[in-house]
Parts: C-alpha cells; structure tokens; sequence
C-alpha cells in the first residue's frame, strides 16, 4: 500500500477529527509530506518518530495553531482548516485541550485559576469557572493544593493541573505534545494514566505526541512518522 | 572560554538578547546624551557670564589703586529688545587696563564698539531711533567673545570724563572678581538632571531587563552547572558592559549634534554660541564611564537571587511580598524636602541650600522606586479580590506577583508626571507674579534724576523732540514719602501730579477731576497728623504736615500694581515744604508706538545715558523671562514624556518577551490576543493610573514648596495641574499598547523556539 495515500480521500464519517492530504513546508523542507489521518472519538493515539519527523507539526496542523499548506482537517465531519484565526482560535479554546511538555502553566495564577481560565475566557462567570476547576483538581488528586503556584508544585503535579485545565471544558480531542517528556519513568506513567483516564470519562479522543517508546506501547493506537510521511500504524 | 567570550557567544547565538542588547545600548545613548547635556547648562552659562562680566557693574577691591577708568552700565531697548551699554571714560594711564576679550580696542571719546547685530539696527533705523543715542562715530565691532549671545545688541561708548553720565564709578579694570552665572538656569539644570535622568536610567534598566528572565535562568544553570558567582558576575558585567559601553560611546557621539540642537533654544534674550555646551574633558570621561557602569552594576545587584537561590531562580518560584515600611519613603523623603525648603528660605541659608534642596529634590524622586512597587502590588492585591474578568485576574496576579518589574513599566510616566504637576504649579504662579512696577501708564517712558538735574534733562528732551519733530513734551515728577497714622504701614510714596496730567500718563483711576486738589488713595487715609518727609542724608529726616482737612478722594481700585501708591495734587501739599536734595524725581515722557524709539532716544541723550524705564519694557522682560521657562519646561517635559513612553513600551515588550512561552500556550490553546492584550494594557495602566495620581500630588506639593522659596505667597492652582495625571495614565496606555504585536510575534512563532 501506498504510505501517502493510505486512506479514502473523504474523511470518515465516525472519526471525531480527520486530515486529509496534509502537507507542511518549513522553506523548501517538508515537515509533513502528504499525512492522511482519523482520530475516532474517545481514541487515544500516540504520535511517534525521531526528532524533526514532523510528527509535533502534524499537532499544531490538526490542532489548528498552524496552517496547513495544503490538505483538509475535518472536525467531526466539518472542514474547519478554511477557518480564518478568530474561528480557529475559538475552536481550540471550546474544542480542543491542550497539554504541553513542562505544563506552560501561567506562573502567576494558582493551581484552581490556571484550570478555570479557559472556562474564564469562554465567558463562564468567577464562581462556576472556579468550582469546575477544583472539582477537576480533585478529580486528578490535587485536593488542597488549589491554591498553590506552578512554582510550588512538583513537575507531575504541574502536568496533572495542565491536564485538569485541558479538560475542564470538555473538549472533543486534547492534544498533548511530550506531556511527560520533563518527568521521571514512574511520574511520567501516573500522569498519562490521569490523562487518559480522565480524557475517557469525558469521553474526548487524546493525541499525544512523544518520544516515550514505553509510553507509546501502553497507548491503544500508535502512528508513526518519518520524514514528513506515516511511516507504519499500529493498533495494540 | 572566559566571561566576555560568553557574552560575545551569546550575543551571536540568541537574537532576544541581541535585541535587549540594542535596546541597552539605545537607552544608554540617550542617558548619556542627555546627561551630558544637562550638566553642561551650569557650564554654559558660567561661560556666557564669563564673556559678559564686562557688561556688569562690579567694584574695585583695590581702592588704593588708582582707578584708569569711570565706567557707567546701563540697559536700553530698541524695538522691544534689550540693549546692554556701557559708557566709558578713561582718567590716567589706560596701558595697564587688560581689554575683555571680544573687545579690539578701548574706545576713545566720540567713538562708540557696536556688537554685529546692533550695528546692523544702526544702519537700518532712523537715527532718531536708535544711532543718534551713541557718540556717530563706530569705530569697530565687538567680537563673539565678547557678547553673552551671538545676536546681542551691545556697545561700550567712549566719553571724556566730563562727559559721562553722573551715575558713572571708577574702576581699575572691566572686571572684578569671578562672574556671576544666571542662578535660575543653574537651578533649572539641576531640576533637569533629577527629572530627565531618572527616566532615562529607567529606560536603561528596562532595556536592560528585556530578557531578564531568560539571563535568570541561563546563568541560574550555569551557576547550578558550578560556575562561582565571580564568574557570573563577571559573565553579567561583560553582557551588560558591551552594549552600554558602545551605547555611552554612540551617546558621546551624539552629544555635539544635541549641543548643537540646544544652541537654539533661546534664553534670557539670546541663543548660544556653538562652543557654550563644551564640558571640560576629564568630566566627559568620568561621565561617560560613570554610566555603563552603573548599569552595569545595576544589572549584577539584580542578580542576587541567582546567587542566593540558583534553584529558586531556575524554577521560578514566586517573590516575597514587599514590606509596609516601603510605604513610609514618600512621607520621609517629603519631610527631608520640607526641612529642606524651611532651611533655604530661612535668613541663616547659606550657598548649600540651593543644593540641598536639589538633594531632597532627587530624594523624593527617589522614594518613588520605594513606594511605587508596594502601590503596584497593593492595587493588584485588590483586584485579585475583586477580578470578574480573566484580564482583571491575569493583571491582578501579575502585579501582585511581581510589583517590581510591573511597576518599572510606569515608573519613567510617574517622574514625567511628577515634574509635569511640579512645573505647572510652578508655572500660573511665576506668571501671576508679574506685573508691577511704577504708577505710570506701560507706555511712558521715563528716567529717574536727582531735583538738581531734572529740570535741565527736560529742557534737553523737549529741545530733542522738537529737533525730531515730536508733539510729545517731558514732565517733571517729584515722588514724596508720606507718613501717616497707621500702625500697619508706616509711610506711603506718593506722586505729584495734577489731576488732568495723572489722567493722562498714570494708571490711578481719578475719574472727571472735579474734585478740590488733595490726595487720592484706594484705600482710607487718615490725614490727621500726616506729614511729608524730607531727607537730608545720614539718617536726618524732616516732616513737614499737611494742612488740617486735607481732602483724600477714593480710587476705584482697577490695578492692584498702584494700590499701595498715592497720588497727590501739587495743590494739596503742605505750605512751605522744601525739595529735598535726595527727592526721587522723574522726567516722563508719554510715548506711542510710532514715536517710542524716538523719544528713548531723546530721554537717553537728554541724560547723558542713563537708563530709560517704561513697564512695557519691564512687562516684555517678564515675558521673556516667563516664556523662556515655558519653552525648558515645555521641552524638558517632552523629553521626560518621550523617555517615559520608551520605557514604558520596552517594559511592557519585555514582560511579553519574559512570559512568550506561557502567552504561547495560552495563544495556543486559543485565548484571544486581545484578551491577553487587555490584561497587559490593563497590568500597565492601572499602577501607571495610581502612581501618576500619586506622583501629581507629590508634583503640586513639591512645587509649592519650591515656589515658596521665591515668593511667601500668591501660589496660583490651574485646573491645568490635572493634565500630566490625564496624559500620564494616556502614555502608559499607549506605550502599553506595545504588547498587541508584541503578542501578535509570540502567536508568529513556534512554540518549541526556545
């Protein structure tokens, strides 16, 4: 088969996020080739391949924070990669969850504010933004530490509150990009299984891209790429 | 790999820091500039005074020399521009005489040096206006060197003694003893170096932090990696020391075209020679290092944390909060400044005072670096508490996390507004001071004489006149002293003058002059035992008193400049007063626009040079004097308003550039730019809306107390004292609006970039 033309041109009718055709150059270098992808809801997916395969572009792409240079990115059967920035950026604030490699917690507000501020930002008032967000630090095993600073918390607890705050507005897909890439073995593992765990009692598909071979394997899907191009996928 | 092979490698490598380098290296540029502008002012008007002491009356110290020559100083004016003259005679041998620079040669009698711009006036006047005023012969020009500005009109007349006016004195030389420079200048310079100077380091230090954080961090793991703290300290000072050593060579550059720029801006009547601002050679060198070093040191003291704690600063953990002690450094420092005034304006201040109070000046300047961040977090404490929005919580937090850096934003806006309130305190006071002078109308001119001398003065102006074509005639004056029965003011001047003729050439406003000759008065006299009095020299005096019922006619009031002067009918003096040898006595001439050169010049010759009044001219020469302080004010608060903008705009760049990556993810994660926009704008403003109101107060007060050094009372409030408060909060805003492409560039970049 094919690797560039793996799938159907049309997106899937089940899958929650779809990409179809995607290319990405950076210059005359191709970060990504030409990627067909689906994402079904409540998947969880890991991204891997060496350094510079393209696979964190193939994130921002689907994630929309980048645009694609050609290709089509389809949200639960709607094309959303024509959108211009303000639609995108009010999709990745009410669609989408992000977690990122050492959190980019905002190191002023406490554990509670950083959780509620997307909710914050989506027009929920003081109250109901603040109690969704301890409710969500309980629920990750932050009980009492609301009030605390990134700066106060171990890294493990720091990405617990990230994926809290990823959360806490119940997206359809979170994206997380090396979200355990700053932990040691044993945090790393108890933080992707809040992730996950979490991500499937809401429901959203994850996307997670890293490194971890170990962290790969224990994900239900893995996609690899080299060169720009998915190079093999596996379903465990 | 030593310390500057670091800095030099990082400056390569990192493109933020090479910005923040730049941005150093500019903000330096413009201290330094401006540093070395502001302390040339003592020295430029030191060198002005130098070349024009010549031109001021000064005494032999030496009377058992014999004095070669009589020398007479007087001002005179020509189409409302002052005039400086000086008549000379020579009595013994003028060989030993040292001639002021500027001046070719002594003038022999009937010869008259005329500076290039008077000489041109000359030639281009009637002579009745202005050429028939000097001896006909110009026998040369007075040089550059000898004139306090280029376009002065100025001349020294040659007389034989006999000749010369009677005020002249003997004088064994042009000079004596040292110049005395233009004190306000000095004072406003020394203002100037307080006020500009803070705002341009605050530019410094925030160009300076633009990366901050990032050098927190990189020389947190290098210390953490083993570096010595001599070895990031050394590392500091070589990154810091690169750009504000090439910024205070670029600013040393600059200086001559600033030199240059200021030579234009006129003061006291004239520009300035090109050569005026030079600044002796070892100053410039001490300046030009004392700067970068300072940054320099600024820039290590800021590195304690990552000395003390390399971890803390590595992770970031959050600061302690500031103590309420900071509070008291506002109160403190505005005592000093208020013991400070007291001292001055107290009978026993010496020379030090003037510095002392430009010391509790900078001091209070000072205080606000103290105050201002514990402001800054209190008014963030607040909006924690309060916030409903995520830009009030995102810029609560932030203010109450790091007042410091927040309030470095606002910091250069709150000492704009601070010297913006101080001069336009200043400002309707020094200008409702003006006014005053003599009884007569603006328009008359005038000479002041001894009773011996008047009547032959007027006899030689209406014969001048009359040569000249003029209808105008002279009159002769007398002024009286009146002592009267009242505890609060003892004796009154009083002119003399019928009715019809004060109606004519004062300003007392006597009405139809029907009334019986007396005296006219704007306040209630009682006559009863009122007496003029005569004095006759070492202290005798003699009064003589009016007759029983002398009438007082009330003055409608229309010029408080007259209400503590008299006027009195020649008709209502006393009977058999004598004229006193030393009676004030004044020959006034009224004049119009088209014959006032005219008759100046028939007043002036008439006698023998001495100086022609008139409160028109002494009005113009507040005017001059106010508007001169209006244009340093103006161009000091705009410098001051520039510097406070930039640094607001490179503060508030730098809190985007230390937060990128968290604003990154935030923009990532899709948080509107705006939003983020709003906090940042609202994280500037709202200690920048505190402060400067803060700043404005302490502005009004610390005017009022300077103001209180010149005069006790008549401090004038303007609704205008408002407006650096209103465009203060305006520039912060602005400046603050930097943080939208600011924020834009972040969105621009990957988010892995770091």
């Amino acid at each position: 088969m094919d690797p560039r033309t793996p799938y159907a041109q049309s997106p899937n009718r089940t899958a929650v996020l779809s990409g179809r055709g995607l290319v990405k150059r950076y210059g005359t270098q191709h970060a990504l080739a030409g990627i067909d992808i689906d994402i079904e809801a409540g998947d969880a997916v890991a991204i891997v391949g060496p350094s510079g395969s393209g696979k964190t572009s193939l994130l921002h792409v689907l994630a929309g924070i980048l645009r694609a240079d050609a290709g089509e990115i389809f949200l639960a059967g709607q094309r959303v990669d024509q959108l211009n920035e303000k639609k995108r950026s009010e999709l990745r604030r009410t669609e989408f969850g992000f977690v990122f490699q050492s959190g980019m917690l905002v190191a002023e507000l406490t554990a509670e504010e950083n959780v509620a501020l997307p909710l914050l930002l989506g027009g929920a008032g003081r109250k109901e933004a603040i109690t969704a967000g301890r409710e969500w630090l309980t629920r990750l095993g932050l009980a009492g530490k609301e009030g605390r600073r990134p700066g106060e918390l171990s890294g493990g607890e720091a990405q617990r509150v990230a994926i809290a705050r990823a959360l806490t507005h119940r997206p359809k897909v979170i994206f997380a990009d090396e979200p355990t890439g700053a932990l040691d073995t044993r945090t790393g593992r108890d933080t992707m299984d809040a992730l996950l765990h979490a991500a499937a009692e809401s429901g959203a598909a994850v996307i997670v891209v890293t490194h971890d071979r170990e962290l790969a394997e224990s994900m239900p899907r893995t996609v690899s790429i080299r060169d720009g191009l998915i190079a093999a996928r596996l379903a465990a | 790999m030593n310390a500057l092979q670091i800095a030099l490698r990082v400056l390569r490598v990192d493109r933020r820091t090479r910005t923040s380098a730049i941005l150093t290296g500019v903000g330096v540029a413009v201290a330094t500039g401006l540093v070395l502008l502001l302390v040339s002012l003592p020295f430029a008007t030191q060198v002005r005074a130098e070349r024009a002491q010549w031109q001021e009356q000064s005494y032999s110290s030496n009377s058992e020399q014999p004095a070669p020559l009589l020398l007479s100083y007087s001002e005179d004016f020509v189409n409302g521009k002052k005039m400086t003259r000086v008549d000379v005679a020579v009595m013994g041998n003028p060989a030993g005489v040292k001639l002021p620079a500027g001046m070719p040669k002594l003038p022999a009698p009937g010869e008259t040096l005329a500076s290039p711009e008077l000489a041109k006036l000359m030639r281009e006047l009637p002579a009745s206006q202005l050429a028939d005023r000097f001896t006909p012969n110009i026998a040369g020009s007075l040089g550059n060197d000898a004139l306090r500005f280029p376009e002065q009109l100025a001349a020294i007349v040659g007389h034989t003694p006999e000749d010369m006016p009677s005020d002249a004195v003997p004088s064994t030389a042009f000079t004596h003893g040292d110049p005395e420079p233009d004190g306000l200048l000095q004072l406003l310079s020394g203002v100037g170096v307080v006020v500009l100077l803070v705002p341009s380091l605050v530019l410094v230090a925030s160009a300076a932090r633009l990366t901050a954080a990032r050098r927190e961090r990189r020389l947190a793991a290098i210390r953490l990696a083993g570096a010595t703290p001599g070895q990031v300290t050394g590392m500091v000072t070589a990154e810091t020391m690169i750009s504000a050593f090439g910024g205070a060579l670029l600013g040393l550059a600059l200086s001559p075209g600033l030199h240059a720029l200021a030579t234009l801006v006129p003061w006291a009547g004239g520009t300035w020679q090109a050569t005026d601002f030079n600044l002796p050679v070892g100053l410039t060198i001490v300046l030009v290092l004392a700067i970068p070093l300072l940054v320099g040191l600024a820039a290590v003291l800021g590195l304690r944390r990552v000395f003390s704690t390399p971890l803390g600063a590595a992770a970031g953990h959050s600061r302690k909060p500031l103590h309420w002690w900071r509070l008291l450094a506002v109160p403190a420092s505005g005592l000093f400044f208020l013991l400070a005034i007291l001292y001055a304006s107290s009978d026993s201040a010496g020379d030090e005072s003037g510095l002392l109070v430009l010391f509790g000046l900078a001091v209070l300047v000072a205080s606000a670096s103290v105050v201002g961040p514990w402001i800054t977090s209190a008014v963030g404490g607040t909006f924690v508490k309060v916030w409903r929005k995520p830009a009030g919580l995102l810029a609560g937090r932030r203010l109450r996390d790091d007042p410091k850096g927040a309030y470095r934003a606002s910091a250069g806006v709150v000492l704009a507004v601070f010297a913006g309130s101080m001069a336009l305190t200043l400002m309707p006071s020094f200008e409702a001071q003006a006014g005053g002078g003599r009884a007569f109308q603006d328009s008359v001119l005038y000479v002041e004489t001894v009773p011996a001398n008047a009547t032959q003065i007027a006899q030689r102006a209406d014969a001048s006149l009359a040569k000249y074509g003029e209808q105008a005639r002279s009159e002769v004056v007398r002024q009286v002293s009146i002592k009267v029965n009242d505890s609060q003011r003892g004796s009154y001047s009083a002119l003399v003058m019928d009715c019809p003729t004060a109606k004519r050439m004062t300003r007392f406003n006597v009405g139809s002059c029907d009334a019986t000759p007396g005296i006219y008065s704007s306040y209630q006299l009682d006559t009863r035992g009122a007496s003029v009095i005569s004095y006759y020299g070492n202290g005798e005096e003699q009064g003589t008193p009016f007759a029983a019922g002398v009438p007082v006619h009330l003055l409608s009031a229309a010029d408080k400049d007259v209400m503590y002067s008299l006027l009195i009918d020649p008709a209502a003096l006393p009977a058999g007063l004598e004229q006193s040898p030393m009676e004030r006595v004044t020959v006034a001439v009224p004049s119009t626009d088209a014959n006032r050169e005219v008759i100046r010049t028939a007043l002036g010759g008439a006698s023998g040079g001495s100086q022609v009044y008139s409160r028109e001219l002494r009005l113009e020469n507040q005017q001059t004097e106010l508007s001169d302080l209006r244009r340093v004010t103006v161009i000091g608060l705009i410098a001051a308003g520039i510097l406070a903008g930039c640094s607001a705009a490179v503060a508030t760049a730098g809190s985007v550039m230390d937060r990128r990556r968290t604003f990154g993810a935030l923009i990532a994660a899709g948080t509107p730019v705006k939003v983020l926009s709003r906090a940042l704008r609202m994280e500037a403003a709202l200690p920048a809306m505190v402060a400067t109101i803060g700043a404005g107060v302490v502005g009004v007060s610390v005017g009022i107390g300077l103001f209180s050094l010149v005069e006790k009372d008549g401090i004038v409030l303007s609704p205008w004292i408002l407006a650096p408060v209103a465009l203060g909060v305006g520039v912060a805003l602005l400046a603050a609006s930097v943080c939208t492409p600011a924020l834009n560039r972040v969105r621009a970049e990957p988010l892995a970039d770091e």
